[in-house]
């Protein structure tokens, strides 16, 4: 093999030899015979490479960037014959402190690459760190050169996805989760046989990029419990894994821990969809720490007010600085970085508006960040989610801008269904939108049904279970007063605050929470269910578990024997999905009938067929999905009735015909105990009278026609 | 780390003693590879292996490759609990057939000849 030129080094410094670096890619890459170190700054005048041995709190070499070693703002140099396993690096940054003008240079501090694939410092969760060192989140080169087995993201259409939004830790910390490798990505690939079986085909998981668990961590006043910064919203780098989310990240492996699991899910038929949060970072405002950003270009990174003070968009201190070019190409750099070396599927962007505003804070028409990730061609078979909104009072649910790639976390579906599940008046018209996909929202924009990401429940509020038995939140676990958390969760404890051995109670809570999952899987859109809610599990009230690292966040695998019955629900429900493309479709409905069936696409009914009752008072609705419509007409499925009472009467609703030469036949009927609540695909029951059904108070009703 | 080689019945075993990490490991691959038949059948003793790094997962995953590219064939034997945990997770696992010693791992490679 031939012998590049650019192999040797051009330059001594004291016992490191040397050359000219390339400016890109930045960051630390391992090139021939050394590792190649690129940074950037536009206002820095000097700086410095310093590197450490692994752990070690003294760095044994400190190499300034020569002369030759800049290209326009980068900083890039290539230093030979390093160790990079056993190797932590950082920089030293030299320019003007003068935060009226943006700038917060301290020559004096070591700041972790933006770029760092790897970082060492907390590689074990929860392990107290030194506190001494006066660097704590370290640099660290990274092996990029997985072993895929010829692995490719999975590509499942988007209409096709049943999304389960989980935490690494909260999944498998339990005792009761029974792997061997607790809390970890290894413990969730020990768990896949559970979510092949429950169905779902894609997991989000909750940030996993690199954060500090011991950030703001303190004494919670009210149980003497150590709070954290345990769900992680909170970056330090953008492209390096949480190490201590990784059974081998006390070995430096988490990067192979975290594609092995990637890689095993798709596999499985499982996408992987990130939660990454890109509003702002762990530096926090004037008085946070110096990690990285701030002490490299604190101007060019966050959002500043005129005076030079951080805008805080985002609730946390400070605002990332999105749609400034250099930070907008950093975060473009960020994701290809993720879809194409760690194989992810997809992202959901956290606070995403806050994207979507100017240097200043103000909200753009076309956001330039936005509009590169809609087209950007590494990404282009990414689905790429907006929770569209900030803490700033932006509110973009239906207004998202999105070049049609963008889909949003539908808080609209949400809020009614949870109405209307507990009972409001007055939510007849709104349900028949979100069960179409929300097309008061998006068809008029002309965006799919796939732009509605539909959710009852996510990590942020009450669990399902505690949406059912809780009226108020409980969240003084987390020394805060319960101030904390949101107050508007439309929840409703069905006539007992909290835990209770009323059969009665209990009885109903069950058929609510499967009142509430049929309304996600009968609708058009993409569900996703919160993990732990189909095992029943609670919060004990706590709708905002952030700080809770302990049995409050923790999925609790007893319930799996104790809620068989809600566990099975869930099962056959999502089976049902899958089962029927009519409730899968891509268009929005035209509610005529295009393929000449003798249906409409859907049609609305009420205890009356035929006649919907929108009424302000009206709590009973009912649909028909026509078979010969699936997906626009272009493949055949059975015709499906859905009979919505959340009325706390009875009502007999009134049955359209079934299409000629078929019956109409239960699937399931959430009034009843098993086995007669749910039948499973394929074993629906045969109704007695075709004329009517009878749906219990606050029950739902799906039938098939066979 | 120290890189031993031995013919037992006929097969060709290689002893890796100590820690395959980032220091150990260039000399280590290339010690194996030096003294190593890749278009034979190889039996890697492991049991002496306290420790293999990200790096040293790399050799192992590297000298796979090459036993294939010749037509060979290798086995890992006596692998370390952590050690052979730590393969797993990290995706490794599925590099070489493992086998609890080095007799058993000639025996499989003899059946499969």
């Amino acid at each position: 093999m031939m012998t590049r030129v650019d192999s040797y080094p051009t330059h001594i410094y004291k016992e490191f030899k040397l050359r000219p670096g390339r400016p890109l890619p930045f960051g630390a890459t391992i090139v021939p015979g050394g590792v190649n170190f690129s940074i950037y700054s536009s206002h820095a005048i000097d700086c410095e490479l310093v590197l450490f041995r692994k752990h070690e709190p003294k760095a044994f070499a400190r190499i300034p960037f020569m002369r030759d070693f800049k290209i326009g703002n980068v900083y890039t140099m290539v230093v030979f014959d390093l160790d990079y396993e056993n190797l932590e690096y950082g920089y030293t940054m030299d320019g003007p402190f003068d935060p009226g003008r943006g700038h917060r240079f301290d020559g004096t501090r070591i700041l972790m690459d933006p770029y760092a694939k790897a970082t060492g410092g907390r590689d074990e969760w929860g392990k107290e760190p030194d506190w001494n060192n006066v660097y704590q989140h370290r640099a660290r080169i990274a092996f990029d050169d997985f072993d895929w087995e010829g692995d490719h993201p999975l590509e499942i259409p988007f209409e096709d996805l049943i999304v389960y939004e989980l935490h690494v830790r909260s999944f498998t910390c339990h005792e009761s989760s029974q792997v061997k490798h607790k809390g970890t990505f290894a413990g969730i690939v020990e768990k896949i046989h559970y979510l092949k079986e429950l169905g779902v085909n894609c997991i989000e998981l909750m940030p996993i990029h690199a954060f500090d668990e011991f950030e703001n961590s303190r004494l919670s006043p009210a149980t003497g419990k150590r709070l954290m910064n345990y769900w992680g919203y909170s970056n330090l780098g953008f492209f390096a894994p949480k190490a201590g989310y990784a059974a081998t990240g006390k070995f430096g492996m988490e990067i192979d821990e975290l594609k092995n699991l990637v890689r095993e899910l798709h596999r499985n038929g499982i996408e992987v969809l990130l939660d990454v949060v890109f509003n702002h970072t762990a530096e926090g405002n004037e008085q946070g720490p110096y990690i990285s950003y701030r002490g490299i270009d604190n101007q060019t990174y966050y959002m500043l007010t005129p005076e030079g003070y951080y805008f805080n968009f985002s609730g946390c201190g400070n605002t990332l600085n999105c749609n400034n070019p250099i930070v907008r190409n950093m975060i473009l750099d960020c994701l290809r970085y993720w879809a194409s070396e760690y194989h992810i599927d997809g992202f959901r962007f956290d606070l995403a508006s806050i994207l979507g505003r100017d240097q200043n804070g103000a909200p753009m028409n076309n956001p330039p960040l936005l509009e590169s990730l809609a087209f950007d061609p590494v990404l282009g078979k990414c689905k790429l989610i907006a929770e569209a909104w900030d803490a700033g009072g932006l509110y973009q649910v239906g207004s998202f801008p999105n070049w049609g790639r963008w889909a949003e976390w539908n808080g609209r579906f949400r809020d009614d269904v949870r109405r209307f599940v507990k009972g409001d008046a007055g939510l007849a018209k709104a349900i028949i939108q979100r069960v179409e996909g929300s097309p008061d929202l998006y068809h008029s924009q002309g965006r799919s049904t796939s732009s509605s990401i539909n959710f009852i429940t996510c990590h942020d509020g009450f669990t399902l279970m505690d949406l059912v038995s809780y009226n108020d939140k409980h969240n003084e676990a987390n020394g805060e007063d319960n101030r904390d958390g949101s107050n508007d969760n439309c929840s409703w404890n069905c006539g007992c605050e909290g835990a209770t051995d009323d059969p009665g109670i209990a009885f109903l809570r069950r058929k609510q929470m499967k009142n509430a999952v049929t309304i996600l899987m009968v609708s058009q859109g993409i569900p996703m269910l919160l993990s732990g809610d189909e095992l029943g599990n609670t919060q004990f009230g706590n709708n905002n578990a952030y700080c809770q690292d302990n049995e409050i966040s923790w999925l609790d695998w007893t319930l799996l024997e104790a809620n068989q019955e809600l566990y099975n629900y869930f099962k056959n429900m999502i089976a049902f999905r899958h089962a029927h493309p009519v409730l899968r479709g891509k268009e929005h409905f035209r509610n005529v009938d295009y393929v000449a069936s003798g249906y409409p696409d859907i049609s609305w009914h009420g205890t009356r067929a035929w006649q919907a009752d929108v009424s302000e008072h009206s709590r009973c609705v009912a649909y028909l999905l026509c078979g010969k419509h699936a997906k626009s007409g272009t493949c055949e499925d059975s015709t499906i009735y859905v009979a919505m009472n959340m009325h706390w009467e009875m009502h007999g609703f009134e049955l359209p015909a079934p299409p000629p030469g078929e019956n109409w036949h239960v699937f399931a009927n959430t009034d009843l105990a098993p086995p007669c609540d749910i039948w499973g695909v394929g074993h629906e029951q045969p109704l007695v009278n075709e004329q009517q059904v009878l749906a219990g108070p606050r029950s739902v009703l799906v039938l098939v026609a066979k | 780390m120290q890189v031993s080689r031995e013919i037992k019945n006929g097969v060709q075993v290689i002893t890796l003693s100590g820690k395959l990490d980032g220091t150990t490991s260039p000399k280590a691959q290339e010690e194996i590879l030096a003294s190593l038949d890749t278009a034979s059948q190889v039996v890697i003793d492991m049991s002496r292996c306290s420790y293999v790094s990200s790096a040293g997962l790399r050799v192992l995953l590297n000298l796979a490759k090459i036993l294939a590219r010749n037509s060979g064939q290798g086995v890992l034997a006596g692998l370390v609990a952590e050690v052979a945990d730590v393969m797993k997770i990290t995706g490794f696992g599925n590099v070489f057939p493992c086998y609890a010693d080095v007799d058993t791992g000639i025996a499989a490679l003899k059946r499969k000849k």
